[in-house]
């Protein structure tokens, strides 16, 4: 692959640039030359069966797995090195929702939402208190400052792992798994506040799923990864691969058909 | 007042137009607040216009800097409108209605009175030695079912804690057990020294040890080092929901997870409590050879003569019973882990100090029992 220099790295609407990188544990590639862009505004939705690598992915693109091969750039830095201070500086641009939540249990959903405020702005307390109330309220929790997260449910906790993740106003949000292990009507839920924050905010959203009710809901490109075949079998907009794609992978997924995947 | 910052007019109709020329973001609010503060302090007035034309860019921190002199205002009497922006500005006024102060649930959590407070540790308290007895109950019902043959013994998990908790702890309890001895000697020889009693700290240590510190100083050290280590094994298993998944497939908490470990320090503890009280010794006859003139022939036909059958067992029984409690107050703060692996933590702990508060309690009872009966 020919070098690529520094200013030819992100166009103005690209803010993710994934190019040609072999992702995997112990010097096993389970993912291999991956090329891919994301653009700014958008949701991106990365799905594939148990085991394909999405959330191996996910790690790569927030910087907590470094890639065997290629180039990650994300919001205009390259994180390929694992260089400390890039990182610091892209983790900035990025907010991530964790499969549980990853709420601190001893601390209240307003403290576990103020951390990254207090710990790396210089705002004062009562304007943290502010941000803090706005992004509960954004997703829609309200009056559930005070609370403990052990006091919430599996939903109100993924919610506030959300606020805790965009209360710095992030460029991108990263999310792994937002609806697994959700009752349908708390998932359509997430997924409406998904579509909010994208058209209020204009965040961009890169989501790990299987959920199929999700992709199509929220989806503006979805991208599919393969165990078999190491790599993307399809990017588009999900409802053009559900109909047109020709890909078996892709078709069995769409119409939940046993036996292709794995 | 710095107009690079915010330009300030009024209108005759009463109105200060504040115009912001920077961005409304992390870096400029507080410097925006500051001038804002003085204006409105300055000239109090009956509605304050906040005009963006001149805002290209805001974040979070400008909202909540608009909230806080939303706030500011309403204390004051002062209406506030906004006027002016773009998309950047426009899009965050929308969320400012919409931000209103937590009300309800938060007002519920007051502070309780004291006396709410006094009755509900005390609740707390009643609770918990309920869970207690409850736990003793299935504890002795699992052994009874052992014992009448309606469930077999379970070697392999009995035998796994007996090594990793008894075996295992062999070293530190000989070293501490041993330094221990050696100190109360040396305490001890500055005293009998004078007398020309040396002979004496044979007696002492013997009977200390074997009767006393032995039982106690195991318990100690298994408290901190195994009753920690069931109450964190089984809370995680219980965050984990593995609690949960064993009951769904059918098996008896207590018989499966618990019972082992009591079996195991129940049989380790009498003879860590044996090992304590021989390195105890030990630790005494090296002060007794060196420094007291003593030779391990005398100390050792001192300690032999004063001991008798009742030292020895009351030592071992002691030693089982320390164990027992444990073990068990381990496995059923283990047990009562609630979610979140803060929860766990705390169990930790509460097992090593309940632990070591039924031993010093179960001492005195052992005593006052053992001099009544003239053990």
């Amino acid at each position: 692959m020919e070098p690529i220099s520094e200013t030819s790295l992100v166009t103005p609407a690209e803010i993710i640039r994934v190019e040609g990188v072999d992702l995997g544990y112990g010097g096993h590639a389970l993912l291999q030359d991956l090329c891919f862009s994301v653009y700014s505004g958008e949701i991106i939705t990365i799905l594939g069966g148990s085991g394909c690598g999405k959330s191996t992915l996910l790690k790569a693109l927030v910087g907590l797995l470094p890639v065997m091969k290629g180039r990650v750039v994300v919001g205009g830095e390259d994180i390929t090195d694992q260089d400390p201070e890039t990182l610091t500086r892209a983790r900035r641009k990025m907010g991530v929702l964790f499969q549980s939540g990853a709420l601190l249990g001893s601390l209240t959903l307003a403290e576990n939402v103020a951390l990254p405020l207090r710990e790396f702005s210089t705002l004062p307390a009562e304007f943290i208190d502010a941000v803090v109330g706005f992004k509960l309220n954004q997703v829609h929790l309200t009056n559930y400052d005070h609370y403990m997260p052990a006091e919430l449910s599996g939903g109100m906790r993924k919610r506030a792992g959300l606020a805790r993740a965009m209360v710095a106003d992030p460029e991108i949000l990263f999310f792994d798994e937002p609806t697994a292990g959700l009752d349908p009507i708390t998932a359509a839920e997430m997924d409406q506040l998904i579509l909010q924050l994208n058209a209020s905010l204009g965040t961009t959203m890169v989501v790990v799923t299987h959920e199929l009710t999700s992709i199509l809901a929220i989806s503006h490109r979805s991208i599919m990864l393969d165990r078999e075949r190491h790599g993307i079998v399809a990017i588009g907009a999900p409802r053009v691969l559900q109909t047109e794609s020709t890909d078996p992978l892709v078709q069995a997924f769409f119409k939940r058909q046993p036996g292709v995947i794995g | 007042m710095d107009p690079a910052i915010l330009e300030i007019s009024s209108t005759a109709d009463g109105e200060l137009i504040l115009t912001p020329k920077v961005p409304l973001n992390e870096q400029m609010v507080q410097r925006l607040w500051r001038e804002i503060r003085q204006a409105l302090a300055q000239h109090p007035p009956k509605q304050a216009v906040f005009d963006f034309r001149e805002v290209h860019a805001m974040d979070s921190a400008g909202l909540a800097l608009l909230l806080v002199v939303q706030g500011y205002c309403r204390a004051r009497g002062i209406v506030v409108r906004h006027q002016g922006g773009g998309a950047n500005v426009t899009r965050f006024l929308g969320f400012l209605d919409a931000t209103a102060p937590a009300v309800g649930p938060a007002e519920i959590h007051h502070r309780e009175h004291w006396v709410a407070r006094l009755g509900g540790a005390f609740w707390e308290n009643l609770l918990d030695a309920r869970e207690m007895v409850s736990f003793s109950g299935s504890v002795v019902t699992a052994m009874a079912r052992l014992f009448t043959g309606a469930r077999r013994f379970r070697w392999r998990e009995t035998l796994y804690y007996v090594e990793m908790c008894g075996a295992n702890a062999m070293p530190i309890i000989s070293l501490i057990s041993f330094l221990m001895g050696l100190t109360m000697a040396f305490q001890a020889a500055v005293q009998l020294r004078q007398f020309g009693a040396n002979i004496f700290v044979a007696d002492m240590l013997s009977l200390a040890f074997t009767r006393e510190l032995g039982p106690i100083l195991t318990a100690i050290i298994l408290a901190g080092r195994s009753g920690s280590a069931f109450a964190a094994e089984i809370g995680t298993m219980k965050v984990n929901e593995e609690v949960d998944a064993l009951t769904v497939m059918g098996f008896d908490i207590t018989e499966f997870l618990v019972m082992p470990k009591i079996y195991a320090l129940g049989l380790a503890g009498p003879l860590l409590a044996c090992l304590s009280s021989w390195m105890g010794l030990a630790g005494g006859l090296v002060v007794g050879v060196i420094g007291l003139d003593l030779t391990v022939g005398s100390f050792m036909q001192e300690a032999y003569d004063i001991l008798n059958l009742s030292d020895v067992l009351t030592g071992l029984v002691k030693g089982f019973a320390f164990s027992i409690l444990i073990a068990a107050v381990g496995c059923l703060r283990g047990l009562q882990t609630g979610q979140g692996a803060d929860s766990v933590g705390r169990q930790t702990t509460s097992a090593v100090v309940s632990g070591l508060f039924l031993i010093i309690f179960a001492d005195a009872i052992f005593t006052v029992i053992f001099h009544v009966f003239d053990w």
